[in-house]
């Protein structure tokens, strides 16, 4: 949301701080965020403690998996608070100094790194999609590779996933992605389990308007709106709609628990407030424009074959089949924009492609929002500041 | 109806008076903040200014200022090269290249400053250099290499197979061709230093036999120091399997469009089976 994608509905709120970049550190959805992170973080570092108990071979993919899920949170924290604590074991709860010392990311990046180029050595394919995976720990690797501008190492992961023998492909229809779970083009989901207590989300009933108690606090953007119309192709009628009950206000269409008989889409859950819809992290087509970002390499543009071929796969599948000569950075972010539109890219990808300034600071000024450079980093929760007798620094700008 | 317009307006004339009783305790508490009273405390945060400098998307010339100060209001810039600003996030653009000493002051309203100075360098890129190596002893002929040396085949073997020979007739152009005997036991191998995933198009010339059936095929591999037949296969970006032979005199041009992929070197090879072939006058160039 911290973006010029969604917003929420009534504009007010908690979670109207991101759409504004008026972000406060006492927000609670940030805080609930760090925390439920380092949880993840600290939950991993359990299972590499406690490896003598699996049965010696188990013992190398239980590990992966475990640093495959290490990493994922540390990339997640570490681009969006910058340098972070860094906990790679079981700390006792009085060492402070480990829990609250923020870190140069590069070392946080360095772990990353090296827990999933682990995961990628010792974790197999062809498992549930919502489960480490060999190609998971690729192209998440690849990514970080991307933002490290180690440009060589993501294209090498990128092509091992693309190659034919991996059986990833893109789904010929586009809500296939999203309704259709266990697909060839998810690599890596948060896997959910509809009507269950402990397994199901309610984020889905959560950004839609009056289903069971939400307010929607994921509309979409009228800028977003304008895009996709101008670039969706067959995408749009699939990301966005008009709100029933309020017109003039649109609606993400990528994990409707409740269904939309109008656009084909099944009810996934029987009580939409304890929805099922997987949370898609990785797929075939973002492996296919990182490819064409990572033969880009920082650069301003390319027209190399296999870039085009790559970049030209994704469009055609929406229906965009104009033959397509060079691809600009501008371009690919678009591209970006509009297929990966609402799975939470948009803001990381500004951010690589060194386009948030320039994006951001135009949206923000035309639409009277409140960003600075700052905002380009979460307010390390005042909570945790608190608890860290000083120990634990904030960002610049909260 | 008259009745009700008089609420409307009492409700008015009511709104007004809660509106500068409103205006009234907000003057009154600006007031209270203004005066330094008993039991204010010392300000403890002083102003501490830094910031960073981003290269501006696609402008070289251009740089963005993140301005990271701490319990500060105002701010002075001065950018190295004269200009100065007042903006809190300024972006400025430098007329030349060089290094520019930037300073920030940023001050509350205290009156308290804090300077942070650092040294920007402002530089054109380099436009990147598209690589076109040459291919050594393209055409085969005697004397290609430095100072006049080579026999036509030395920048050509490997470990791949047997020394190609070298024919005099039929050529396509000059004085010597390649000759692949019909054992197939022999390879051209030549590696290659060329720009990351770029276009490139290898040309090349080439004839076999009339008789007999097989091949004349010409790859490109990826990377370079191959050095086994089937693991040089297993890297072939692009190949062509020749297979015309509707004249043994008459050579056939071949273009083969291949793209460098990740990689900085590429390795033609060449081999042939069952006919004796001829390959002349290999080039590169780009599409």
């Amino acid at each position: 949301m911290r973006s010029d994608n969604t917003e929420t509905k009534s504009n007010e709120g908690e979670a109207a701080q991101f759409e504004s970049f008026t972000i406060e550190s006492t927000n609670g959805i940030v805080a609930d965020y760090y925390r439920s992170y380092y949880n993840v973080i600290f939950r991993a570092n359990l299972v590499l403690d406690k490896l003598e108990l699996a049965t010696p071979e188990n013992k190398a993919a239980f590990a992966a998996e475990a640093k495959f899920l290490r990493a994922y949170a540390y990339f997640n924290l570490v681009r969006l608070f910058g340098d972070v604590p860094l906990v790679d074991g079981l700390i006792s709860p009085l060492d402070t100094e480990t829990a609250f010392t923020r870190v140069s990311s590069s070392l946080v990046y360095d772990l990353i790194v090296s827990d999933l180029q682990d995961a990628v050595a010792n974790l197999s394919d062809g498992g549930a999609n919502d489960q480490a995976s060999k190609a998971a720990a690729e192209g998440i690797l690849a990514k970080v590779y991307l933002t490290l501008g180690r440009y060589s190492e993501a294209q090498s992961l990128l092509e091992s996933i693309m190659s034919p023998s991996r059986g990833f492909s893109l789904e010929n229809d586009f809500k296939d992605v999203f309704y259709n779970e266990g697909n060839n083009e998810v690599l890596f989901a948060i896997g959910y389990a509809p009507s269950s207590n402990d397994d199901s989300q309610n984020f889905s009933a959560e950004w839609l308007n009056a289903v069971g108690r939400t307010s929607g606090v994921n509309y979409v953007s009228m800028d977003a709106k304008a895009f996709l119309d101008a670039n969706g192709g067959n995408r749009t009628a699939l990301s966005y709609r008009e709100d029933a009950a309020q017109a003039g206000k649109y609606q993400v269409v990528k994990y409707l628990p409740n269904g939309d008989a109008a656009l084909g889409i099944p009810v996934t859950s029987s009580d939409p407030t304890s929805a099922g819809n997987d949370w898609v992290v990785l797929r075939y087509s973002d492996i296919l424009l990182m490819h064409v970002e990572a033969i880009m390499a920082g650069g301003a543009s390319t027209s190399s074959s296999n870039a085009i071929a790559s970049f030209q796969t994704v469009r055609n599948r929406a229906g965009l089949t104009d033959t397509v000569s060079s691809i600009s950075k501008q371009e690919l972010a678009d591209e970006r924009r509009v297929e990966l539109a609402f799975e939470n890219h948009r803001f990381f990808d500004l951010v690589r492609l060194g386009l948030a300034q320039d994006v951001l600071s135009a949206f923000s000024a035309a639409n009277g929002l409140g960003y600075s450079t700052t905002d380009l980093l979460l307010p390390i929760p005042s909570i945790e500041i608190g608890l860290s007798n000083g120990l634990l620094t904030q960002n610049p700008g909260y | 109806m008259k009745q009700i317009a008089n609420t409307i307006k009492s409700n008015i004339f009511n709104l007004k008076m809660l509106s500068l009783v409103a205006l009234a305790g907000f003057i009154f508490s600006c007031e209270d903040n203004v005066l330094p009273e008993a039991n204010s405390i010392e300000d403890l945060t002083p102003p501490s200014a830094m910031f960073s400098a981003t290269e501006s998307n696609g402008d070289w010339q251009t740089f963005d200022f993140s301005n990271q100060s701490v319990s500060s209001t105002t701010y002075a810039w001065t950018f190295g090269d004269g200009s100065t600003s007042t903006s809190k996030e300024p972006s400025h653009t430098y007329a030349v290249e060089g290094i520019y000493n930037v300073s920030l002051t940023s001050s509350d309203a205290n009156g308290l400053t804090s300077t942070f100075s650092s040294d920007l360098e402002v530089i054109e890129p380099l436009v990147p250099v598209i690589l076109l190596p040459e291919i050594l002893e393209a055409s085969f002929e005697d004397g290609m290499l430095d100072g006049g040396s080579g026999d036509g085949r030395d920048s050509w073997r490997s470990d791949l197979g047997g020394v190609i020979q070298i024919t005099s007739s039929p050529t396509n152009t000059g004085s010597q061709a390649a000759k692949f005997p019909s054992g197939g036991d022999r390879a051209a191998y030549q590696e290659l230093e060329v720009s990351p995933n770029q276009d490139y198009v290898l040309e090349y010339w080439y004839t076999m036999k009339t008789s007999g059936t097989g091949h004349m095929t010409v790859s490109v591999l990826a990377g370079g120091g191959h050095s086994d037949p089937s693991s040089a296969v297993a890297a072939t970006i692009e190949t062509f399997e020749g297979t015309d032979q509707s004249s043994s005199n008459d050579y056939v041009k071949v273009e083969l469009p291949f793209n460098s992929g990740n990689n900085t070197t590429v390795s033609i090879y060449m081999f042939n089976a069952g006919v004796e072939s001829r390959v002349d006058d290999v080039s590169l160039r780009l599409p």
